[in-house]
């Protein structure tokens, strides 16, 4: 492996009249180093206007999100000896307003999230305020959604998708997976009202199932199946 | 209509056209002779309309024909809503109307063709 690459990274200052630009670094690189370690090495040595947002450096917190030689992965999960190039170009996701360099507003997400009612539905709120048994769940209920809970909200599906790009109204793989979440939940009692949310036109129909949201995903969720069941449930009324 | 309908319409339409169209393609082929092909069969006939017509004048084809016409046109005009809708970002309604009336026509129209060449309508 090279003992330095290149880093071309996307720039972009409101400030500036809102127009981005390419700026080139070149980073040191040793053993096991990963994208963010190379975007924090800027950061601290050649340039510390540059703003990227990361917390946990280890896949959790989905924050470091971000476009790597064009394709979505999380920088703290990517080693720079995987991507086996001297050039590597860093962009901020696509399908978000960017707030500054790498650093995207995730507010669209949050709010497609809220419209399609992301939380365990309950009629009997008393109950549920004093509960009076256990509400226990078979090992094949929990099957239903449990590559589902994985998620970590990171957006990196949502930039990928292919429609929203085209058509920013609809509602994307990562709220639409996680409204499947909770309507394949066996203690959710939301299932007409789901249904009818997604089965609007700029829901679940206008997936192309493209399958992007789903590679890209560095949890292993796959967003094109929940979007595929959702279709079925809403099919079958 | 509700977008599941739609939708669901679509996709049996889809599985129609396969399957009409399946039809036509099939029995057209066995329309000419063996060993024969579709060129010499119509140098035979002298022109092409007399070795077609006899296939058309049959009435389980005109009823394929017929439902090969509508599935494409349903398939199509649906298709056609859904694109226009995606490149604008919402559904227009007048668009819709359009739509729904040329569908109607090609139908229509598609189905008095297949009533002439089967001599049902004269």
């Amino acid at each position: 492996m090279a003992a330095s690459v290149k880093f071309r990274v996307y720039r972009y200052r409101p400030e500036d009249g809102g127009k981005g630009f390419y700026r080139e670094y070149e980073v040191p690189v040793k053993k096991g180093m990963t994208i963010l370690d190379g975007l924090l090495y800027i950061k601290e040595s050649l340039d510390p206007t540059l703003s990227i947002r990361y917390s946990c450096r280890m896949a959790i917190c989905g924050s470091c999100g971000m476009r790597v030689n064009g394709i979505e992965t999380l920088a703290c999960h990517t080693q720079i000896s995987e991507l086996r190039r001297r050039v590597i170009t860093v962009e901020p996701m696509k399908n978000f307003p960017v707030i500054k360099d790498l650093v995207t507003d995730m507010a669209v997400l949050f709010k497609k999230q809220r419209a399609l009612l992301t939380w365990l539905i309950r009629r009997d709120l008393v109950e549920q305020e004093n509960p009076t048994h256990q509400y226990i769940q078979s090992d094949e209920e929990l099957e239903r959604y449990l590559q589902f809970t994985y998620c970590i909200q990171c957006g990196l599906c949502y930039s990928a998708c292919p429609v929203v790009s085209t058509f920013p109204d609809f509602y994307g793989p990562q709220p639409l997976m996680k409204m499947y979440r909770y309507f394949a939940d066996s203690r959710d009692e939301g299932g007409k009202e789901r249904i009818d949310l997604v089965d609007k036109f700029e829901g679940v129909w206008r997936c192309h199932f493209a399958g992007s949201c789903s590679m890209v995903c560095p949890k292993g969720v796959d967003p094109a199946l929940a979007i595929q069941l959702l279709r079925r449930a809403s099919l079958r009324g | 209509m509700r977008e599941r309908n739609l939708m669901l319409l679509h996709y049996i339409t889809g599985l129609g056209i396969l399957l009409f169209g399946a039809i036509h393609v099939w029995t057209l082929f066995f329309t000419y002779p063996l060993q024969e092909t579709i060129w010499e069969t119509t140098l035979r006939f002298d022109s092409l309309p007399y070795a077609v017509l006899p296939v058309y004048r049959n009435i389980l084809f005109a009823a394929s024909l017929f439902g090969l016409l509508l599935c494409t046109t349903i398939h199509a005009m649906n298709g056609i809503r859904a694109v226009i809708a995606e490149l604008i970002g919402a559904r227009i309604r007048w668009v819709e109307a359009v739509l729904v009336a040329v569908g109607v026509f090609l139908v229509v129209y598609g189905t008095r063709t297949i009533l002439i060449a089967n001599n049902l309508l004269v």
